[in-house]
């Protein structure tokens, strides 16, 4: 009965955009109730759905659309978890941002921004094909444009919102190559399709991957990839995300942590049997996430703004999941479920880290942590809750962040077993950083000397509210649906006619079992132990492999207190200028990737070839015109001197004329020509 | 009969008369004069051939010529009225201001 609704998760927050388009001024708050009440609408619809469909069925509808494409909904497990995730973080944010946007002049063009946001992010989930995802997949992104330019008088917000526009438009066109050359490839293999069976859905590509050649599939899996790293913000395409900050806060916890930057993990997760079937999909995707993940976490090591940390963590922690889907080479679909569980879980702790920074931007009215300290004395809830979420991030014993992210890192290690220990290096290295970076601000922001006269007051309840229930999750989260999600999860692609086997051969990942017997025949083992949704997958490894994490968290949380927590030693960050110390320096610039891109790609080279361009452009092609029309005018003004405007002249020439014409015809006559 | 010859050679003298005037002279009055020499040369082509035929088309078509003749001579001279009260003069070297 729900399921008959399911177009309602899309249409509420359509109409809710609406109206808040065009009355939301006359509402009280801009109408932003109006938004989080359609979200939740979402959610009701979503639990519903959920009630029906576990464990074991899909939802899948669909209608034609024009040529061979449709439009559709297609709930499986996948698409559920994200949307049950999406509406619920979703609906705590907007109604979080109805304390937070309250007295904005602009607050009904946010909520209605935030609406469409939140319509095509669902819409993008539940897409049964590609096409229509793609169009989700750019509505988000304009949400994105138009959110983080949301105070668009300001130039840094412009410039920001400009940024990320281009830079994922960048990924967005592999994107689209990639469909393009997919949908030829399922094209020319002429299936025959059975009435509502189209070539773009998920199940058709699903079920031909193996007929594609595996160079093609390789060449789509790479596009897809590149439209995955602009989206979530991986290397090289992640500069835009920590300047996207400059949007409200509501807006970088909904967007740029929690929902929308997952679109390029799901994506991947989403078209997981054709990276599995590509040779070197997946590689490259492992090896794309555990860079960033590491890359990442050494900038969040040095910036002073918290929500600037907080985006560096976000890129970081996409990068782990990105990675743990790349591992799926090594255990098969079981890492679906490993990097999904993360994504779900750090929508809940980061959401609720950026709502909490926001809390405390609201009330010191800065964004620096230099001129902050002290301040879990007059914001206890928010203290305590954002203590929560850094724990959770940092990967403590028992929070959400310990049970996902340390998945990751074990099924990692047999990765780093069976093919390739580099990204099980990266990725430890990259959670001992989480760990000390989030404690670093947390450390810097509640604790120690007060460091300037800041607003001291606590967020209005409408605010306080969300951060509780996003801690309890960012808490519980883990420990409580650890098990199930797993096994829900490994089903996925049991509703689905392909066959891991086949595609598996197609990429390669059989050979794996000649790197040694013991290894494969454990490989072999753990896979099929994980096929089954065992609580036990973890058995293969040693102890001190499923230990490792708990000492990284507890170790890189005391690190930081060492440096950042006055009971313990006396440090002023706000001494830091960050101006000395040539390794802090590069680290505070990003790499010097601004320099780089902006400056040297960008104005250097891309603006010197436009520059040479533009002279043969004028000199060229304008040039040769311009020449032949002035040599025509110039010709004209001398020739025209001929209309003397004296009657004589012009008889004179008549009567040579007509002589000259009589002395042609007459000749011509006399050698016989006429 | 006056010879066919004759007539032609007078048709041909007074044309060539009137050519050489219209090219040569500067004086508006004197380039109708030379248009009117024209004109009546072929009149006396038309009506000459007409005789010589005989076939008295050619006379019609002359009568038809002298009255155009006397039409165009009346608006050509209220031309060059109109010319004199604009510029003060009709000598057609000072009158060119329809050139480039």
């Amino acid at each position: 009965m729900y399921a008959d609704y399911a177009y309602l998760i899309v249409g509420l927050p359509v109409l809710a955009f609406v109206l808040c388009l065009f009355v939301g001024w006359h509402l009280p708050r801009g109408g932003g109730f109006l938004t989080a009440l359609a979200t939740f609408g979402g959610l009701i619809i979503s639990l519903g759905i959920f009630t029906e469909i576990y464990p074991d069925k899909i939802i899948h509808q669909s209608m034609p659309w024009f040529a061979n494409f449709n439009v559709g909904i297609l709930i499986d497990p996948l698409a559920l978890v994200m949307l049950l995730m999406v509406t619920f973080v979703v609906t705590l944010i907007h109604t979080y941002a109805n304390g937070y946007m309250n007295g904005d002049p602009g607050a009904a063009r946010y909520f209605a921004e935030a609406a469409l946001f939140t319509a095509s992010m669902l819409g993008l989930i539940y897409s049964d094909n590609l096409l229509q995802l793609f169009i989700f997949w750019e509505l988000v992104g304009l949400c994105s444009y138009l959110l983080i330019g949301f105070w668009y008088r300001k130039p840094s917000a412009a410039a920001a919102a400009k940024k990320a526009f281009l830079t994922t438009r960048v990924g967005d066109v592999f994107f689209l190559a990639a469909i393009i050359l997919l949908y030829n490839n399922l094209a020319s293999l002429n299936l025959a399709l059975n009435t509502g069976e189209y070539l773009l859905q998920f199940p058709v590509i699903y079920a031909h991957l193996a007929q594609i050649p595996p160079a093609q599939l390789t060449l789509i899996a790479l596009g897809l990839l590149g439209g995955a790293v602009g989206k979530s913000g991986q290397f090289p395409l992640h500069v835009w995300l920590p300047d996207a900050m400059e949007g409200p806060t509501t807006v970088s916890a909904m967007i740029h942590a929690a929902t929308m930057v997952t679109a390029g993990v799901y994506l991947v997760a989403r078209m997981f049997p054709l990276f599995y079937a590509a040779p070197h999909g997946l590689t490259a995707v492992a090896a794309v996430g555990a860079f960033t993940a590491l890359f990442a976490a050494t900038m969040g090591l040095t910036s002073f703004d918290i929500k600037r940390v907080l985006a560096f963590s976000t890129v970081s922690q996409l990068g782990f999941m990105m990675a743990g889907l790349g591992i799926g080479a090594a255990v098969g679909t079981m890492a679906v479920g490993v990097a999904m569980f993360h994504l779900i879980g750090h929508s809940f702790f980061k959401a609720l880290l950026f709502l909490g920074a926001g809390s405390v931007i609201h009330a010191v009215n800065t964004n620096d942590m230099r001129e902050m300290g002290g301040v879990g004395k007059y914001m206890k809830w928010t203290m305590y809750t954002m203590l929560i979420g850094s724990l959770s991030l940092a990967g403590f014993p028992f929070f959400t962040g310990f049970f996902s992210k340390d998945e990751i890192i074990v099924i990692a290690y047999e990765y780093g077993v069976l093919i390739n220990f580099l990204p099980y290096i990266f990725l430890v290295l990259a959670a001992v950083l989480t760990a000390i970076y989030t404690f670093r601000m947390w450390f810097s922001v509640f604790t120690g000397k007060e460091r300037s006269n800041y607003g001291k007051h606590e967020s209005p309840m409408i605010m306080i509210g969300p951060l509780v229930i996003l801690a309890v999750f960012a808490f519980g989260f883990g420990l409580a649906a650890q098990g199930s999600f797993y096994s829900y999860l490994d089903t996925n692609f049991e509703h689905y006619d392909v066959n891991f086997e086949e595609l598996g051969v197609i990429g390669g990942h059989v050979l794996e079992g000649e790197h040694g017997a013991e290894g494969a025949a454990e490989g072999e083992q753990s896979t099929a132990a994980e096929a089954e949704g065992g609580a036990e997958e973890a058995h293969g490894e040693p102890w001190y492999i499923q230990i490792l994490p708990i000492i990284i968290a507890i170790g890189g949380i005391l690190t930081a207190g060492l440096f950042y927590w006055d009971k313990i030693k006396k440090f002023d960050p706000s001494q830091v200028t960050g101006d000395k110390d040539p390794i802090r320096k590069m680290l505070l610039k990003g790499y010097y990737q601004h320099e780089i891109l902006t400056g040297w790609f960008a104005e250097g080279v891309v603006y010197g070839t436009a520059l040479i361009c533009n002279t043969i452009d004028i000199k060229l092609v304008d040039g040769w015109l311009n020449w032949l029309s002035a040599w025509v005018m110039g010709f004209a003004q001398n020739i025209r001197k001929v209309q003397s405007g004296v009657v004589q002249n012009y008889v004179t020439a008549l009567v040579l004329g007509i002589v000259v014409l009589v002395v042609v015809i007459s000749l011509a006559k006399e050698v016989g020509l006429a | 009969m006056i010879p066919l010859e004759l007539n032609i050679l007078l048709a041909s003298t007074m044309f060539t008369i009137g050519l050489y005037g219209l090219v040569t002279q500067r004086n508006g009055v004197k380039l109708m004069m030379c248009i009117e020499l024209l004109l009546n040369s072929a009149n006396i082509n038309l009506v000459a051939f007409s005789a010589y035929l005989p076939n008295v088309n050619g006379q019609v078509f002359a009568l038809f010529s002298i009255a155009l003749a006397a039409a165009e001579a009346g608006v050509g001279f209220a031309i060059l009225i109109a010319l004199y009260r604009l510029y003060g003069t009709i000598d057609l070297d000072n009158i060119n201001a329809m050139r480039w």
